[in-house]
């Protein structure tokens, strides 16, 4: 039986991992804890503002990581064209991660599936509360910044038809709320697709993974404070959600 | 040295980095003289059959593949894309004919319960269908493994499938014959079990 998927996020700027509740770099983290946890995929994503930085940082540490990664990697932020895409593939990524770059040429989802399959792609899509848009939600880009006229559902579906691989899903409100998924919000993505589609945002406990299965109709659980995830939490997570009958690799 | 096609689809970094760890020398070419010079190949991918075989028929590395394994019996492993590749045909965007080295078609993976998402993505249970296969030393029958696809090898009627996984239906996920070893899930990418299931084709095939 397919598993549900528990994803790390790891967000880096600059070229340095970077967390919203502890401000030091520690780069403990990132060695070798793929093995020893029992995560099944990691995300990095370069959340670098300024768009002219360099992004040979950000590469070098996929590279350095790529190496003893024996679980996917997905690996995204600021991807625009297929030089990027060459790039990040380059350094070791399985999967990258689009988001502002398809809103601004949806086409180009269509491009890096082409050329590398669409299990490649994730598409990434950050959503605001509105009263405006039909199902209460729009979509934003630019780190959020930036409102699309876009509803997540019809975004994701459209993506799904230009040849996106998998969705994820991110609650701009919940991030770093500890509150739990957005659920309406996850249901309305994974009702619109038949992709597999990873929730994000706003995990604050285990019962948040199996309500964003549950309810929200998601393959796979992304958390990005790795704060709070030594090595034995992300197996008790996970013995959790298998005692609420929830297929996991433990 | 373990020979890697590189026929520009694909993962070649990860599988490359694998080889690595377990402390083989892994070496990505499309060169006939350095794939011939391998103790062994691999050919991972993924992406579109169509693209895969357009690709291997333009580098030519059909004839040379078909040299050093069908003729010289040299060992190769597909993974994914490239243990499709392995077989007779698929159905991916028109019908294209494969390596043919496997008898089955691939078509697309119809889950029976049509709640399951597709492409299949994710960990799942490998049934070892002929678990005295060298793949298989020191893993345990229901071990979980990486996939990723939309595509599917039918059941080769030959015999010379290994192991099966279930999503919606038993598909044929693993074969053997001969020298020619395929894995559609991603050993590579398949943790402690996937290292140990390419360390048994590295040292053992």
């Amino acid at each position: 039986m397919l598993r549900n998927r528990l994803i790390t996020v790891l967000t880096f700027n600059g070229g340095t991992l970077f967390r919203t509740k502890l401000f030091e770099p520690d780069y403990r983290y990132t060695h070798n804890f793929v093995d020893s946890w029992s995560v099944d995929e990691i995300v990095m994503l370069d959340v670098t503002r300024d768009p002219g930085a360099d992004k040979s940082a950000f590469y070098e540490v996929v590279t350095q990581f790529a190496k003893e990664c024996f679980v996917p990697l997905a690996v995204g932020g600021g991807i625009r064209n297929m030089d990027d895409v060459r790039a990040m593939m380059a350094a070791g990524g399985d999967k990258v991660v689009v988001n502002s770059g398809a809103v601004e040429r949806p086409e180009f989802i269509t491009e890096i599936a082409e050329a590398y399959g669409r299990q490649c792609v994730v598409l990434s899509i950050d959503a605001r509360k509105s009263d405006d848009l039909e199902g209460g939600y729009e979509v934003f880009s630019h780190f959020a910044a930036r409102p699309t006229g876009k509803t997540p559902a019809g975004w994701a579906a459209e993506g799904e038809q230009l040849g996106a691989g998998e969705i994820m899903i991110t609650s701009v409100e919940r991030d770093g709320s500890l509150q739990g998924y957005d659920i309406p919000l996850c249901r309305q993505v994974s009702d619109a697709v038949t992709l597999p589609v990873l929730g994000m945002a706003g995990a604050g406990n285990w019962k948040h993974f199996v309500e964003g299965v549950e309810q929200g109709g998601l393959s796979a659980v992304c958390t990005q404070n790795i704060y709070h995830f030594t090595e034995t939490s992300i197996a008790s997570a996970k013995k959790f959600m298998e005692k609420k009958g929830i297929p996991v690799r433990l | 040295m373990i020979g890697i096609v590189d026929y520009g689809l694909g993962n070649l970094t990860s599988v490359a980095g694998a080889v690595a760890k377990l402390g083989f020398k892994p070496d990505v070419t499309s060169d006939a003289a350095r794939l011939e010079a391998a103790d062994k190949l691999i050919l991972p991918g993924v992406g579109a059959f169509t693209d895969g075989m357009a690709n291997l028929q333009a580098r030519g590395l059909i004839d040379i593949l078909n040299d050093l394994v069908v003729k010289r019996r040299k060992p190769i492993l597909g993974i994914c894309l490239g243990f499709q590749l392995l077989g007779q045909s698929s159905s991916e965007f028109g019908d294209t004919a494969g390596l043919g080295w496997i008898d089955a078609p691939v078509t697309r993976l119809q889950p029976e319960d049509a709640s399951l998402r597709v492409p299949h993505v994710g960990w799942n249970d490998l049934s070892q269908t002929r678990p005295a296969c060298v793949l298989f030393d020191g893993i345990e029958d229901g071990a979980l493994f990486y996939f990723v696809h939309s595509y599917r090898m039918e059941t080769p009627p030959d015999g010379s499938e290994i192991g099966t996984c279930d999503y919606g239906g038993a598909f044929t996920a693993a074969v053997q014959k001969g020298n020619v070893f395929g894995t559609q899930f991603h050993p590579e990418k398949s943790q402690q079990a996937g290292l140990t299931l390419l360390a048994n084709y590295l040292e053992k095939a």
